[in-house]
Order: structure tokens, then C-alpha cells, then sequence
């Protein structure tokens, strides 16, 4: 990846976060509870230090599973890749604590659905990545639509 | 007279004791103090019974008896689990309030939290290791329903086990002021025939003054090297020779907070601090002086309020020592990477919401990342100086409408944050809790700490109550970071070996 397209990118990531709110914890806004990287809100560990900086990914493919669980979530996808081969791909989230308290369920988000979704791959290499945004092929933003005024806020 | 009590317990009937019962202003048994059932049944349930289980679940118990020795979740340090907790061999406290009943467990932590106000559960139907427990009176007899279990539990160290659809009515009915008789009825249409009961007595611990801390993985992972001691912070590490004196008495004058007179309060009077809470920590956790943003580090405000410059007053190898941490390959020696607890004053700013149970002798907070800390109100002594905990030992006082904490007796393993902000086991805390509002408390901690710092320093955060419940985090029992982290600092060492 160029220098200059990642700088825009982490500007973009920064400010989607920034947007979001996370650090101040306000969230339930309809629009902005796509922005699924949540990542500070529940974070355990470092995750400067678990991916790299200079591997932004952005990746396409079909739902295999997702762990809900915390301090983090985790979504799989299968990747085909040019070959013909496929990667399944492990991508962390912001804890299902978070997403529960926004109503949704493991239900909402059933194997086979397509999701694209821009990253950062883990610095040993593996199929690893901390997500920033979740997209659906009909450019609905994942868990976007869903109104929680009734769900109290976390 | 606990004789006959006894022997009236055999027939079930309690009531011939029920004038003995110790009870809280309300007129309820008062079940608070420390507990410990001593029986068998951690090794062995159908020492107590003999389970009805379905066909195809007898042989899956035997199948988990056979492969006890790796299968048995507790081998890995995972939550026991309601009721397995209620009999392991070691011992809990009950604390009782107005609307909610909490237990805190020896075992790792590990905490339940009983609703007993009646209202509806707000997140049905979620999985977890502790269960889901919701509680009433009836007569003198606490009933807890206890549901949304996670398949992953057994009910002991024989193989025991149950489905998710498990659903279990405990009863605690006091006997005297030193046993409850208790009975846990099990219903699981999936691996039971039928449901079935079992009946024990806790036993109150009257030797002991205070629960200690058995933190299971993070004991198994020293005892590995997987998580490695530092020499400068753990107990009893002494400070470098060439640290500045420490300056004891500079700063400690800060903002003056005010108390109004209609906010919640206890019928005593005293500011009423039950409930639900988030921290507004303004990135704390990643760091307690102001930076912004870098890479996947989210910014900070700032929390430090003394010095006035928002600077921590680190002694020089400290410093060093910090911003090391914060490269890639220290992100493994982050003890919450391990899911390990994270100790004071951090618990209260991790990005995690928190609940309090107060009681007349006790604050005690449940953090939703699976730790508890008690603060003991009732004047007491700290323990001795050679007894060290992650948590540390926490004795609060009422001042006005402001709860004042000393925390010390720390072990030295927890990190401020995740960028790795030092704090050693020299350190004491100084914290208060005062209400500014109906629902928002300020959170200050003066940490001294003379092996890291050249002065005392202060943070204010403020703690919002919602109404809301917690969910469980069982952050160990899903750690997917830790190897590559791992990972990150075996390929830097590699390559420093490599560099010679």
C-alpha cells in the first residue's frame, strides 16, 4: 500500500472513531452503530500492538461464523482468493457487550451473508484483522438500521 | 439451641429457629458474611445424589469422567459456573442491599450479581458462564432463579455437566447465624429425565476477615513463565539507588466538588451509591496524560489533575520504563492482554461499566470484566504488610457525603493502562467517591507511589449511573490476542538473539 492511501485511510479510521463518539460512549445513534470497530470501548489489550500500521486491508467474502464474545467479537469470513482458493479470515471487533446493549442478536448476522469490510491484518501475518467498517453488498452499513432508543445506552 | 436447630433442619422446618436469625433493618435473614460449604460435591455431585440423566447424557458423563483430567474446564481456569462455585473449596461473601444481593468468590474473582427488585431481566436469552440469577423473598427463604447458562460448565470435577436449557431454583434458608441450609433444584429437559434436587449447609467462615484472592490463570501462567515477573514493580522489588527522594507532601490541593442534599440516599442518610455505572475515562486506559490519537491508540484528555500540568511526576527509570511498554513487542506484558485483573486505580477507567452494592459495612463494586474489589467500611486494620493482591486491600470511611478509600498491599503486577503507565507495589491510593448529582459520582485516586514517581499525582473521572445491567465478560475463557501478541514479542526477541 502506498503512503499517501494509508494516511488517508487511518484519517478516515480516525475520524469514523472520532465520530462515533467511543471515547465518550455515545453511541445509539442509529447511522453511526455501523461504525463496528468499537474497539476502544471494550478493549483489553493493545491493538497498535497486535496489528501493523502499514497493512491496511480491505477484504470481501461470505460469512462462516461469528464468536460473540468479549472484550471482543469476532466475525469469520471466507476470502476466494485470485487462485481459486479461499482464506478464512478472523476479524476482531469491539466486544458483543456493546452489541447486545444495542439490541442485536447472534441471529442478526446468519453464515453466508456478504460483508466487505476494511482492516488492519495482525503483524504475525496470520488471517488476523482489526476491523473499522463492516458493509453490506447493498452498501447498508452492518447493524446500521437498527434503532435502539428503547435499549439503554452502555 | 443450634442443636435442636440442627436436628429441626433434618425435617425441613426452620422455623423453630427463625427467632435466632440474625437480620438486616429491612427484617430479612441476614445471610452477609463469608461462607463455604464443606461436603464433597466439588468432586464428586452424586456424592449428594444420584442424577437422572437421559441415556445419551450418562454416556457423555462417562465420557467426561474418562477425560476429566484435560476435558474439565476448571483444568483451563474457566468459570465454574453456577452452582459448581457455590461448592468449590474455598470460600465466598454474601452482601445484601435494597434491591440486589451480591456474592463475591475467592475463586479468580468471579462474582454473582441477584436482581431482586422484581423488574424484568433487560437482555434475556444471552449465554454465560456465571448464569443469570433473579431473586425474591419468600418468607425467610431466598429463592434465586438462576437461567441463561452456558453449555460449557460442568457441575464438577467428576463430569457433571448440563445443557444451556438448564434452569436451577436455589433456596437459602438460615438455620442459625452460622448455617443456611441450601437446596438447588435442576431442571434441563435436554440431558435430565426428570429434575431432581440437591441439599447442602454453607458453613460461615467465622475465621477469616476477609476473602483472599485465588486468581487461577494468572497463578498458572507464572508458574509457566508465560507471564514473567518484573523486577522493577512486583513485590518486594526495591527501589532503583539512584531515585530522587520522594516529595510526599507536594500538591493535593484540588477543585472543591459539592454534594447536593437531594440525591439518593439511604435511610440513614448516607449518599446511596447502589447501581449500574460507566466511567466517562476520556481514554484513560490508554493513557492517563493528554496525547492524541495513534494508530489504532485511541487519545486521551487527560485525567491527571495534580500537577496541574496533567504531567505524571515519574522518577526517570520509570519513565524509560513506559515508553518501552508502549512498543509493539510489550503489548504481551499488558496483564489485562491475559485477561488477569486490573488491579486500582484501572479498574475503574478499563472501558467496561461497573456495578455497586452497598451495604452498612461495605462498598463493594463488580466490574463487568469479571473482578470485584470490597471496601471494607467497618474501621479495620489492613492486612499485614507481606500479604499482596492484585486488588489490594481497600478501607473506606464516610467523610460528609464523600466515601474516602486507602487502597495499599498491591502485588505490583497491574499496569495503569495499556501504554503501560508503571505503578509498583510500593503503591497506596487514596480515592473518593462523591456524589455531585443524582446520578453522577466524581471519582478521584491520589496515587503514591515513591519507586515510580518523585511526588503523589491525582485523577478525577466522573461515573455516570444508567439504568442498565451487566453482561458477562469472560475475557479469558475467549482470549484470541494473547498468541499473537505473543507472537509480536517471540519474533523480537528472535531478531534481537539474531543481532546478538
Amino acid at each position: 500500500m502506498n503512503t499517501a492511501r494509508g494516511k488517508k485511510r487511518r484519517a478516515e479510521v480516525t475520524r469514523r472513531l472520532r465520530i462515533a463518539g467511543l471515547e465518550r460512549g455515545a453511541r445509539g445513534l442509529a447511522v453511526l452503530a455501523g461504525i463496528l470497530s468499537v474497539a476502544p470501548v471494550a478493549a483489553h489489550h493493545s491493538f497498535s500492538a497486535e496489528y501493523d500500521s502499514e497493512r491496511a486491508v480491505q477484504l470481501t467474502g461470505k460469512v462462516t461464523d461469528m464468536r460473540w464474545s468479549n472484550p471482543h467479537a469476532w466475525i469469520f469470513i471466507d476470502v476466494a482468493q485470485p487462485d481459486g482458493t479461499v482464506v478464512n479470515w478472523a476479524l476482531e471487533m469491539g466486544g458483543a457487550n456493546g452489541l447486545i446493549r444495542r439490541g442485536w442478536r447472534r441471529e442478526d448476522l446468519p453464515p453466508g451473508t456478504v460483508l466487505k469490510v476494511d482492516g488492519w491484518q495482525a503483524r504475525n501475518g496470520s488471517a488476523t484483522a482489526n476491523i473499522s467498517t463492516v458493509t453490506f453488498t447493498d452498501g447498508r452499513t452492518l447493524f446500521a438500521g437498527t434503532s435502539n432508543a428503547a435499549t439503554p445506552r452502555q | 439451641m443450634l442443636f435442636r436447630c440442627a436436628i429441626v433442619s433434618i425435617f425441613l422446618v426452620a422455623a423453630a429457629c427463625s427467632d435466632t436469625l440474625p437480620r438486616t433493618a429491612d427484617g430479612k435473614p441476614d445471610l452477609q458474611g463469608i461462607w463455604q460449604a464443606q461436603n464433597r460435591a466439588a468432586e464428586d455431585l452424586e456424592a449428594l445424589a444420584t442424577i437422572p440423566y437421559q441415556p445419551w447424557a450418562l454416556e457423555q458423563k462417562r465420557a467426561n469422567f474418562a477425560s476429566r483430567a484435560t476435558a474439565d474446564p476448571l483444568v483451563r481456569c474457566y468459570m465454574p459456573g453456577v452452582p459448581r462455585i457455590m461448592y468449590l473449596e474455598l470460600p465466598f461473601q454474601i452482601f445484601q442491599a435494597r434491591e440486589h444481593i451480591a456474592m463475591t468468590f475467592e475463586w479468580s474473582q468471579v462474582y454473582r450479581l441477584i436482581y431482586m427488585s422484581g423488574a424484568p431481566q433487560l437482555y434475556p436469552g444471552i449465554g454465560s458462564w456465571m448464569g443469570h440469577s433473579r431473586g425474591r423473598w419468600e418468607g425467610d427463604v431466598l429463592v434465586v432463579e438462576v437461567t441463561d447458562h452456558n453449555p460449557g460448565t460442568w457441575l464438577d470435577a467428576a463430569g457433571n455437566f448440563h445443557s444451556e436449557r438448564l434452569r436451577l431454583v436455589e433456596r437459602y434458608r438460615m438455620l442459625d447465624a452460622d448455617t443456611i441450609d441450601y437446596e438447588i433444584t435442576f431442571e434441563d429437559a435436554k440431558v435430565f429425565a426428570e429434575p431432581w434436587t440437591i441439599r447442602m449447609t454453607l458453613q460461615r467462615r467465622e475465621d477469616l476477615a476477609r476473602l483472599n484472592e485465588y486468581q487461577c490463570q494468572a497463578e498458572v501462567e507464572e508458574a509457566s513463565g508465560a507471564f514473567e515477573p518484573d523486577l522493577h514493580t512486583w513485590y518486594p522489588a526495591a527501589p532503583p539507588p539512584d531515585n530522587a527522594p520522594f516529595d510526599a507532601a507536594a500538591g493535593g490541593e484540588l477543585p472543591t466538588l459539592t454534594t447536593p442534599a437531594e440525591i439518593p440516599r439511604l435511610p440513614d442518610g448516607t449518599p446511596d451509591l447502589n447501581g449500574y455505572y460507566q466511567s466517562d475515562a476520556g481514554g484513560a486506559n490508554y493513557g492517563l496524560e493528554a496525547h492524541a490519537e495513534n494508530f489504532l491508540t485511541p487519545a486521551s484528555r487527560g485525567v491527571v489533575i495534580d500537577p496541574p500540568d496533567g504531567r505524571l511526576p515519574y522518577q526517570a527509570w520509570a519513565r524509560t520504563e513506559r515508553l518501552d511498554r508502549e512498543l509493539p513487542h510489550r503489548g504481551y506484558d499488558d496483564p489485562t492482554a491475559h485477561c488477569f485483573v486490573a488491579g486500582i486505580p484501572r479498574s475503574h477507567y478499563i472501558p467496561s461499566p461497573a456495578h455497586i452494592v452497598q451495604t452498612e459495612d461495605y462498598v463493594v463494586v463488580l466490574f463487568e470484566r469479571m473482578a470485584w474489589r470490597q471496601i471494607a467500611l467497618d474501621g479495620r486494620a489492613h492486612p499485614p504488610d507481606d500479604e499482596r493482591f492484585w486488588m489490594g486491600s481497600s478501607v473506606g470511611r464516610w467523610d460528609g457525603d464523600t466515601l474516602v478509600v486507602e487502597a495499599r498491599n498491591f502485588n505490583g503486577k497491574a499496569w495503569l493502562n495499556e501504554v503501560g503507565d508503571v505503578i509498583t507495589h510500593a503503591e497506596t491510593v487514596v480515592e473518593t467517591f462523591t456524589p455531585v448529582g443524582t446520578d453522577r459520582v466524581i471519582y478521584r485516586a491520589t496515587v503514591s507511589d515513591p519507586i515510580a514517581y518523585t511526588r503523589p499525582w491525582t485523577i478525577e473521572i466522573p461515573l455516570d449511573r444508567r439504568p442498565d445491567e451487566l453482561l458477562e465478560v469472560a475475557c479469558h475463557e475467549d482470549n484470541n490476542d494473547l498468541q499473537h501478541l505473543k507472537d509480536v514479542r517471540d519474533e523480537y526477541r528472535a531478531r534481537q538473539e539474531e543481532e546478538g
